[in-house]
């Protein structure tokens, strides 16, 4: 078995470094690393405002969070299995052509996510933690253990991933009642605290009995310990006994005349009106557009659920106005460009007089399309149960200006393999700095907006109209960065 | 007239070398067969002369077009069959067949695709989404999507490997009469019977160079078949 994850890992590494630069694909765990060791040198700030409670809550719930958003590789399986990314086929695919079974491909699979994002992202923020020990001031112990706690947390995350999307592989139904039941848990403890937090976050109990809260071992940390590797042991083996040992091929899927429909209506996108036709109903049938949805309400829920937090919960005087979440909507569009360019292969555009550009400029009006009315039905309920909608007038602009700038900015920094690209350190440094900084400098200027409408106004307008100005060169930019990319590996 | 021309056309990919000084002429009304082993840079050379690729060295031209200068101008004035059967897999095969329509801008294109999906029995799948269909009919559907706009010059990547043997009959058929009407085929095979039967000209390529190129009655006249030339040419290559 340790052979086959080998060669799963070497496979995930090779995947995820075939268009960039390896080099600078290994560079993203320095930074993580480098990032950490500030986040430590700068943890007395941080403490002063917040307490070490909320800190390890925070951690807890991310590193689950992200256990969960990278374990979720069985929604592929069938697509794995069933039918080539074009040239590519991988591993996991082996038992249709090898003596070997789905169980053992699968459970590969999932051992490989285990220990590659941890090599990504966990190991290398504790190791952060780690340098920053003899400036800190943190103890070793502290950081290892806490490391281990944190651990925890994202294996139960990965693993709850995998078993619910092996689930989904079986029975869609099921795999809605495994969702209702498990967000279920969670609102039971968000909203009644009617079950401890520590016994949906197993990790989180071990944490606090660990340093600095406890130096001695109690029988609360074997408790919480034992209950966290039971959790793990029993989602990866009901995933495993889950596992089908074969795919039988499902019904061939029939639709009716779709495309010339939706290419009647759309006279208005002109010379992207047949992409931009084809890419509408590619996101309806592949189920990629409930799949966007989702994964921009959410982080827009997470959001306005951190700002209430933030208020109300640790009584931070923040002024979360209707301008704040303007900016942070249009920021988080980027998620959706992504998706967008995951629906499916795209080698048959080679035999077409199709260039890549006009591809990508299809996409970001499909972009605008998708997300346009959601980001204006949040806005407009965020201010009204904040009520604060006099700033609409402001905040409108601002969330349409950040929304095209950052779709036409991920365009342009990535292309059409977004996912991958922003693997790449170089791009990801330019892509941070780029959504960063105009982001941050609009959240700072809307906190202003009690003290003085009028120059903060100005201020949004100048930040506004850079952005605009760079969005046109940007985009006009694409023609010539990607006119020669290609549709195959 | 030649339609297809090269010039000193070699590809690296990184130190390895896919093809090296490619000199080739293809006319008008001919039906060229591209052979050889495995990894000799068929492929490569019909991606390079479609657009797809852009070569370290060298020219080429089809119809005047320089595929370099304009990769998308030179797939309107052709149609291209690639090495995989990959039409989008949410599109049905009718909707597959309109969007090319409508990205090559092809007037009259109801009665054009209603013609395809007859000559290659599409009908009764015409509502199966491409990723449903058997790889046979994703092949067919990929050659519906190149002939549709009736172009002059032909780009085809073993382009009867999943079909069946009476659809092999008829592509086949279809294939010598376009060439007899005046149309062009670059085509890349392993079948040498088959190309040994259709094809007006023949070039072997082994390791990223031509080792011969003629006419086919001259190579059958010399070798008595193409697999016997194929195994003495490229045999004896990899035996030197």
């Amino acid at each position: 078995m340790m052979e086959f994850t080998r060669l799963f890992l070497r496979e995930e590494f090779r995947m995820h470094t075939y268009y960039t630069n390896p080099r600078m694909f290994l560079v993203f765990p320095f930074i993580v690393c480098m990032f950490s060791f500030g986040v430590a040198l700068t943890s007395d700030r941080i403490l002063a405002d917040t307490t070490l409670d909320d800190v390890m809550l925070l951690l807890h719930v991310s590193v689950f969070l992200y256990g969960l958003s990278v374990g979720a590789f069985g929604f592929m399986g069938r697509e794995y299995v069933e039918r080539q990314h074009g040239r590519r086929k991988y591993l996991v695919a082996s038992p249709l052509t090898l003596p070997i079974s789905f169980r053992k491909t699968f459970l590969g699979m999932y051992l490989r996510d285990v220990i590659f994002y941890v090599l990504l992202l966990l190991l290398p923020a504790t190791l952060g933690l780690l340098f920053s020990v003899p400036l800190s001031g943190f103890r070793w112990t502290s950081v290892v253990l806490l490391f281990v706690a944190a651990l925890v947390s994202f294996l139960i995350g990965i693993s709850l991933s995998f078993f619910a999307s092996v689930v989904y592989i079986r029975s869609h139904a099921a795999f809605v009642g495994v969702t209702v039941l498990i967000m279920g848990l969670f609102v039971a403890q968000v909203g009644f605290d009617a079950i401890p937090l520590t016994f949906l976050l197993p990790g989180l109990a071990m944490q606090h009995s660990l340093p600095p809260y406890s130096y001695t071992l109690t029988s609360e940390l074997v408790l919480s310990a034992l209950g966290g590797v039971v959790l793990i042991a029993l989602f990866v083996a009901a995933a495993y006994a889950l596992i089908p040992t074969r795919f039988s091929p499902l019904r061939p899927k029939t639709e009716t005349r779709d495309l010339p429909r939706m290419f009647g209506k759309l006279s208005f996108a002109r010379q992207y009106r047949g992409l931009l036709a084809k890419e509408l109903v590619d996101l309806r049938r592949s189920g990629t557009v409930t799949k966007m949805f989702f994964s921009f309400v959410t982080p827009l829920l997470f959001l306005s659920f951190t700002a209430w937090f933030v208020r109300t919960g640790l009584a931070i005087p923040v002024g979360f106005n209707t301008v704040f979440y303007g900016a942070m909507v249009g920021f988080f569009g980027v998620i959706l460009y992504s998706w967008l360019n995951n629906v499916d292969i795209m080698e048959y555009f080679e035999t077409l007089p199709v260039p890549p550009t006009k591809v990508i400029k299809t996409k970001i009006i499909a972009f605008l399309m998708l997300t346009s009315w959601i980001s204006l039905i949040f806005l407009l309920a965020i201010s009204f149960l904040n009520d604060d909608m006099s700033l609409l007038w402001l905040a409108i602009p601002v969330m349409f200006v950040v929304s095209i700038y950052m779709v036409v900015m991920t365009a342009y920094l990535t292309g059409l393999r977004t996912n991958t690209f922003l693997f790449d350190a170089n791009i990801l440094v330019k892509f941070t700095v780029m959504s960063m900084l105009p982001d941050v400098c609009l959240v700072i200027i809307s906190f202003t907006i009690d003290r003085s409408l009028f120059f903060a106004s100005l201020g949004i307008l100048v930040v506004c109209s850079v952005l605009i100005l760079t969005t046109i060169i940007l985009y006009k930019g694409i023609d010539d960065k990607w006119k020669r990319a290609a549709f195959t590996d | 007239m030649s339609v297809i021309q090269t010039e000193n056309i070699s590809k690296k990919f990184g130190d390895f070398s896919a093809l090296t000084d490619i000199n080739l002429t293809i006319d008008e009304g001919e039906l060229f067969g591209l052979c050889g082993p495995n990894g000799a840079g068929k492929t490569t050379l019909l991606r390079i002369l479609t657009g797809q690729l852009v070569p370290s060295e060298g020219h080429a031209s089809v119809l005047g077009t320089d595929p370099v200068k304009e990769p998308v101008g030179v797939k309107r004035i052709m149609g291209i069959v690639p090495e995989v059967e990959s039409p989008p897999s949410y599109l049905t095969a009718y909707e597959f067949l309109y969007f090319v329509s409508k990205v090559r801008k092809i007037e009259a294109s109801e009665g054009k695709i209603r013609k395809w999906m007859d000559f290659f029995d599409l009908t009764e799948n015409e509502g199966v989404v491409c990723r449903d269909l058997s790889k046979g009919n994703r092949q067919k559907l990929m050659l519906a999507g190149a002939f549709m706009h009736e172009p002059r010059v032909l780009f085809l990547d073993e382009p009867l490997i999943n079909l069946d043997p009476l659809y092999q009959r008829k592509v086949k058929d279809y294939l010598s009469g376009y060439v007899r009407n005046g149309g062009t085929i670059f085509m890349c095979t392993h079948l040498l019977e088959m190309a040994e039967k259709i094809c007006s000209s023949v070039a072997i390529i082994s390791g990223g160079s031509i080792i011969v190129r003629e006419d086919i009655d001259r190579l059958l006249g010399e070798f008595g078949s193409l697999e016997n030339a194929f195994i003495s040419l490229v045999g004896e290559r990899g035996s030197r």
